[in-house]
């Protein structure tokens, strides 16, 4: 067990502990509102956005941006030359970065139009990726759907394909909103085919949901009973 | 009679799911999983590995859904370690840089006290990229790179990636013989299948996505994945009796016995609470 054998007081000791203490507050939670999880609640937002700053500084911006545009990652030598000759080319970064803090403009009354120019640019690079990104993931779904309703030698397979393309068509068939359903007539009985083939998707969605929170749930009373409690015996 | 079955105080069915988790927990007992074919997959994608290539993991995930992601990938790295088969950690989600370091050293130091003279080191066996920020361009930047020590420069430790006996012969995507992703988040997954294209890509998921993975696996747009949990715990199955010296420790099991016994006393409360539901209302 994690916990046993762990010098009282040192670093791991307090991170084990605190790391019960702020479990068991927000499990105060599930008998009833308080501030006991309210304040750990608060701290868990804070330390996210604060580590996610973090993250992006030392990661990225420090050793890719600013390191290189300050000429930071060049060695100076004693006779006060350098390693290698500055690379002028790095002080085009300044051009996006200056674009990329009209966001900021928001801020203003008077000059907020500006941040819709970084806004905008943001949409259109993005719509511009989704739309490539969409085809290249969705066309081999799209093959995949074609299949054949008889495979000769298993006919588990056979019905699997069978059931699958009644699922897709009936389903594709509760979207269509463009003409008039009679009741009884065959589109409206494979609308409803399809609306009950989507119900047991939802209930698989459903049940997978509580089984990822009960593993959550499972984690954390692991974490409990072998490294916290572990702490104190 | 029955008509308290309907009335149940919420917190009496959290202290009972509580209990009922725990004791499995405390007597260490642990369940022989489903198996699973998805999981399996998996396994016979790392199984077929060679060494030479490197095998590129990315570790999207944070505490939120550590649980189910956390077993998935430390399982996925010690079959790696095994097979002595090289890999670069890397995530484009801030909150996993912690696990990108503490994974592997975690996997390393029990294989060396279980198998004592053997060593694994970090920049020969694996090596860290860290936390990518930009999310699909970091990912669509990496695939396109012709030389991934010019485009990367350094890894998390901040060392020049041509410094690194693992990235000697490692330039582009062509180099990697297989992607593994492991994460809970909706679009990180999407965007490594639509802008990585070229390895094996095998995938780690939470629970809630599992009929979602399925649509990919169908479509061969991934070669094997892991149904949450439950699926990393059948993968533990296999890869101990793959390498019997692993011995009874387990990571995923313990958690998926637990939850199987949550999932029992939630299908009690729900038969109960409609019995009563039935019973009060031929009494009325």
């Amino acid at each position: 067990m994690a916990g046993e054998g762990m010098a009282f007081f040192s670093f791991a000791w307090w991170e084990i502990f605190l790391g019960g203490i702020s479990t068991l507050a927000v499990f105060s939670f599930l008998y009833r509102e308080n501030p006991f999880y309210r304040f750990f609640e608060h701290l868990y937002i804070g330390i996210a956005t604060g580590w996610g700053i973090i993250a992006a500084v030392r990661n990225f911006l420090w050793p890719r941006v600013f390191k290189p545009l300050l000429g930071a990652d060049l060695m100076v030598f004693p006779d006060g030359s350098l390693s290698q000759p500055y690379n002028q080319a790095y002080l085009l970064f300044l051009l996006p970065m200056s674009f990329g803090l009209l966001y900021y403009a928001i801020l203003s009354k008077r000059h907020s139009w500006l941040a819709q120019l970084v806004i905008g640019f943001e949409l259109g690079y993005a719509g511009g990726l989704a739309f490539k990104g969409t085809f290249i993931e969705l066309l081999p779904q799209l093959f995949d759907s074609f299949r054949p309703l008889y495979v000769p030698g298993s006919a588990a397979e056979s019905l699997a394909n069978i059931v699958f393309v009644l699922t897709l068509t009936s389903s594709m068939v509760y979207f269509f909103f463009t003409f008039k359903r009679t009741p009884g007539g065959i589109v409206s009985r494979c609308s409803g085919v399809g609306r009950w083939m989507m119900m047991g998707c939802f209930g698989a969605f459903f049940g997978s949901t509580i089984m990822a929170r009960m593993a959550l749930l499972v984690e954390r009373l692991d974490f409990l009973i072998h490294q916290w409690a572990a702490l104190f015996y | 009679m029955f008509s308290f079955l309907e009335r149940v105080d919420r917190r009496i069915i959290y202290i009972l799911v509580a209990v009922s988790v725990a004791v499995p927990l405390i007597f260490n007992v642990s369940l022989r999983p489903a198996p699973m074919a998805t999981a399996d997959a998996f396994f016979t994608a790392v199984e077929r590995l060679e060494p030479g290539k490197i095998v590129l993991i990315s570790a999207d995930f944070g505490p939120g859904t550590l649980a189910e992601n956390r077993p998935q990938a430390e399982l996925a790295i010690e079959h790696l370690m095994r097979k002595r088969i090289g890999f670069a950690m890397i995530s484009v989600y801030a909150l996993a840089s912690p696990f990108l370091r503490q994974l592997p050293e975690d996997v390393a130091a029990r294989l060396e006290r279980e198998m004592p003279g053997q060593k694994w080191e970090y920049g020969k066996d694996w090596i860290n990229l860290g936390f990518q920020p930009g999310g699909m361009i970091a990912i669509q930047g990496i695939a396109k790179a012709e030389d991934m020590r010019v485009f990367l420069k350094t890894d998390a430790n901040n060392i020049p990636l041509e410094d690194l006996p693992l990235m000697k012969d490692v330039k582009s995507i062509k180099d990697i013989s297989l992607l593994m992703q492991f994460t809970g988040l909706l679009g990180v997954f999407n965007a490594w299948v639509q802008y990585f294209q070229g390895p094996l890509f095998l995938h780690g998921c939470t629970s809630v996505t599992i009929p979602e993975a399925f649509i990919y696996f169908s479509s061969k747009q991934i070669a094997g994945f892991f149904e949450g949990i439950a699926g990393a715990a059948w993968y533990e199955v296999m890869l101990s009796e793959r390498f019997p010296q692993r011995g009874s420790y387990n990571v995923a099991l313990r958690v998926n016995t637990g939850l199987s016994f949550a999932h029992l006393v939630v299908l009690a409360f729900i038969v109960l609470g409609n019995a009563g539901l039935l019973f009060g209302r031929r009494k009325e």
